[in-house]
């Protein structure tokens, strides 16, 4: 059954790649009717971009594309024609929400900014998701997921306790986080924008940029120079409490020892060696002061046994600790699996293929996927809705509008 | 003209970041977020060292609490008394959202349950955020804080060098990446209660979410059954695509190049030298193939130059380039003051100082509720007085039975 949340809205997505498709997905998922638009020919870029199935290359097989897409329709259009750009002002009127992420200044370039748009359509919301914003010095730059993440504080300290700088250069997270940063606040506005729009009649303009977004996961590194004036350090010993993935006999666990009774338990897990028995060691102080006599001893130790036993016996013992597992190990855990967190969808080109289910789970109305389209897969029933006969769709197609 | 979520009341059992970013979505749209704080279980974010201003000690002194707490109300209840937990039922019944972050036994034990809370307010919407669900097997169970996730779920072991160890992405990954996905799906809740009068128990896992933010990873495992670990910072597709030293200690900066005129435009600047003109960089799929080698052309290169300057220069000429940035070139960068990253409080403890806004703008909404962070129990008369309708005698026996506390 489609999700009802947001089943009576309307949204157009001109975008590609990851944060606008992203944001689209979110709406898609929670019911909306997210027509996306892509570029006549090859399509979204991101239907480039591999995983693809045996590593074969195909525009309907990216797994990327595939995951970021689904529940939505496509329409292939190309608005900087005046035909196409015909189709792109029908579509706002009956819209409720734009999701862009061109380079600021586009959409005016083609004579779609928002004033136009909101002229066709005042309870349009349009939100547009650029690296670094509509406003501003760096407006005009060109951001990817590596620049933006880098830009932000949490870039600097990707990955965490380095021993060696000149060996050790910052790092993006997995994936395109700074883009999943921006979609995702992007679709918070988007959904007070709703609320606005509710109470007032009235769309609006949001500017979501993703640098900005990353950049708001440093808040404590920020404190630590605004309030306690101590520029934040990357290094190994600016947090001396655990914090790391740390080596044991068949992979790795994550824990930490801050607190006393976590410092306690963890002893208790190692079978208390006798070296841990020293009182420099019992207060936080301590530890952090002698973190590397402590630490390698902690490391040593933890060589000794398995995840299995680490884990199932420090959370019993009431220490805070976790398995470091591998994508693969993930995939296959019963916990994931007892909560559905993957689904399986069904695609007629691709195949069939499980997928993560969704951000967060929902007792009423569960964020829901169905296939991503195929390219240009709804353009009949679009332009059909929108009034265009058969004979004009045919014509716009030769001219490669469609 | 009112902001989108006035009228709404979120108790906000939540501490620490996670619960505390979604409530800052929510309280700065308008919400009216009372923080059920007790000085039994004191927020970290109010004594933590690292946030605490001039290393002065204080409950109303820290930036970790004022930078994710501005917005809110903030008011204190000893929930392990019986009269407390009414206390905080009688704020259930007039809220909207119940906003929890306890681990199974401690939201049992207090009754922050959704089965109790449905009870008490059957129209709820309760959002409970932990880190791996709140159902399912062992680990629904655990304690842990929010890397713990990441570490479960792949994240940490695709975050490190080509064949190296696992590492830690920065940033206490995923307590504030979650937020704004969480808050999305709030907000639906929130319009079908509205539509139908139908509540609902929102169960974050913040390990499914990173697991829908890595999909590359999770797709190459379904598709092709490969477990594709550390990467570095290699693309799919972009090379160079990496950080590069730059003149100084520890400075950096990124650089991501895609297209055939791109790369043109990156050796122009570094003055064409002969290595570019190698046939095997002559194209996108040869200068991924050969990255590492390109990567240390290049990095002999940067190594001379500033990287804020460099950036600047780089993006002149069409290259996507961006310095990597440490705290204090963060707080100094002329975009983020422009764009209105940042905002100067005068805070009656701590004084002048520099916090995060939210990182959106929208055109058609009054100023966000950016007022002040609160002090511990600031609000506590206007909550148990003003809307549980105590008077100040009963208040004032609750405070010396450390109820109110």
């Amino acid at each position: 059954m489609a999700n009802r949340a947001l089943d009576d809205l309307v949204v157009v997505e001109f975008a590609q790649m990851v944060s606008g498709p992203m944001c689209g997905k979110m709406f898609a998922d929670m019911g909306a009717e997210v027509i996306k638009l892509e570029p006549v020919g090859a399509g979204d870029e991101m239907r480039a971009h591999p995983p693809f199935p045996g590593d074969v290359p195909h525009p309907e097989k990216s797994g990327s594309f595939l995951y970021l897409n689904t529940s939505k329709k496509s329409i292939t259009l190309d608005p900087s024609t005046s035909a196409g750009a015909e189709v792109f002002r029908k579509l706002i009127v009956g819209a409720d929400v734009l999701i862009e992420n061109h380079q600021p200044g586009h959409l005016d370039r083609i004579g779609l900014g928002y004033e136009a748009l909101n002229a066709l359509n005042p309870r349009l919301i349009l939100t547009s998701i650029t690296p670094f914003g509509q406003t501003g010095p760096y407006r005009d730059w060109k951001g990817t997921d590596l620049i933006e993440f880098a830009m932000s504080l949490t870039g600097y300290n990707t990955p965490t306790m380095i021993d060696d700088p000149e060996r050790e250069n910052p790092l993006r997270a997995p994936g395109h986080q700074a883009e999943m940063m921006g979609a995702t606040a992007a679709a918070a506005a988007t959904m007070f924008a709703i609320f606005h729009r509710e109470a007032t009649g009235l769309g609006q303009w949001i500017d979501a940029p993703c640098w900005q977004a990353v950049a708001s996961t440093s808040k404590i590194e920020m404190a630590a120079l605004t309030y306690a004036g101590v520029p934040f350090s990357r290094m190994r010993g600016n947090v001396a409490t655990g914090l790391e993935p740390l080596p044991c006999k068949d992979g790795y666990v994550y824990t930490l020892w801050a607190a006393d009774s976590h410092y306690k338990a963890l002893k208790t897990l190692l079978h208390n060696p006798p070296e841990f028995e020293s009182e420099v060691f019992d207060l936080l102080v301590g530890r952090q002061a002698n973190d590397d006599v402590l630490r390698p001893m902690i490391r040593h130790e933890l060589l000794k046994y398995d995840t299995e036993y680490l884990v199932s016996e420090g959370q019993r013992l009431g220490l805070t600790i976790g398995p470091v597992f591998t994508v693969a190990q993930a995939a296959n855990h019963p916990h994931l699996r007892a909560r559905n967190a993957f689904v399986e969808i069904d695609h007629p080109v691709a195949g069939r293929f499980e997928y993560p289910r969704s951000l967060v789970q929902m007792t009423a109305t569960p964020p829901t996927s169905t296939r991503a389209p195929l390219l240009g897969e709804h353009n009949a029933e679009i332009l059909g809705r929108l009034g265009y006969s058969l004979d004009e769709q045919q014509g716009m197609r030769a001219a490669g509008v469609i | 003209m009112a902001l989108p979520l006035e009228g709404i009341r979120v108790a906000d059992f939540s501490w620490i970041i996670n619960g505390p970013q979604i409530a800052q979505w929510l309280a700065t749209m308008g919400a009216e977020v009372i923080k059920i704080e007790s000085q039994v279980y004191i927020d970290i974010g109010r004594i933590n060292p690292a946030g605490m201003a001039d290393r002065t000690p204080g409950p109303n002194r820290n930036g970790f609490y004022h930078a994710l707490n501005y917005g809110k109300k903030a008011i204190t209840l000893n929930l392990a008394t019986d009269k407390g937990r009414e206390l905080a039922d009688d704020i259930i019944r007039k809220s909207d959202f119940v906003l929890e972050c306890f681990p199974i036994p401690a939201a049992n034990k207090l009754g922050i349950t959704y089965d109790r809370i449905r009870a008490v307010k059957p129209d709820i919407i309760m959002i409970s955020v932990s880190l791996l669900g709140k159902t399912g097997l062992e680990p629904a169970g655990w304690v842990g804080w929010g890397p713990m996730a990441c570490s479960f779920v792949g994240m940490f072991d695709a975050q490190g060098y080509p064949g190296g160890p696992p590492r830690q992405t920065g940033g206490t990954w995923p307590d504030y990446a979650i937020a704004s996905a969480v808050t999305f799906h709030v907000l639906a809740a929130l319009r079908h209660r509205n539509r139908t009068g139908e509540g609902q128990w929102i169960d974050a896992s913040m390990g499914e979410t990173v697991i829908g933010q890595i999909p590359e990873w999770y797709m190459d495992y379904f598709m092709n059954g490969r477990d594709r670990r550390q990467r570095g910072n290699r693309d799919d597709v972009m090379a160079p695509h990496n950080t590069y030293p730059c003149a100084g200690d520890d400075k950096w900066i990124a650089i991501a190049v895609r297209t055939n005129s791109e790369w043109e435009a990156l050796c122009r600047v570094m003055g064409d030298p002969d290595w570019t003109r190698d046939s095997k960089f002559a194209d996108q799929y040869g200068r991924s193939r050969h990255s590492d080698e390109l990567d240390a052309h290049l990095a002999r290169w940067t190594r001379k130059y500033e990287h804020i300057a460099l950036a600047h220069q780089l993006q002149q000429a069409g290259v996507a380039a961006g310095p990597v940035l440490d705290s204090v070139e963060l707080h100094e960068d002329p975009h983020l003051w422009e764009w209105g990253f940042f905002r100067k409080i005068d805070h009656h403890e701590v004084g002048e100082r520099i916090l995060p806004n939210m990182p959106v703008h929208m055109s058609n909404l009054p100023e966000l509720n950016y007022s002040m962070p609160p002090d511990l129990g600031q609000h506590n008369r206007e909550i148990f007085g003003g809307l549980l309708g105590l008077s100040d005698a009963e208040i004032k026996i609750l405070m010396e039975q450390k109820i109110i506390y």
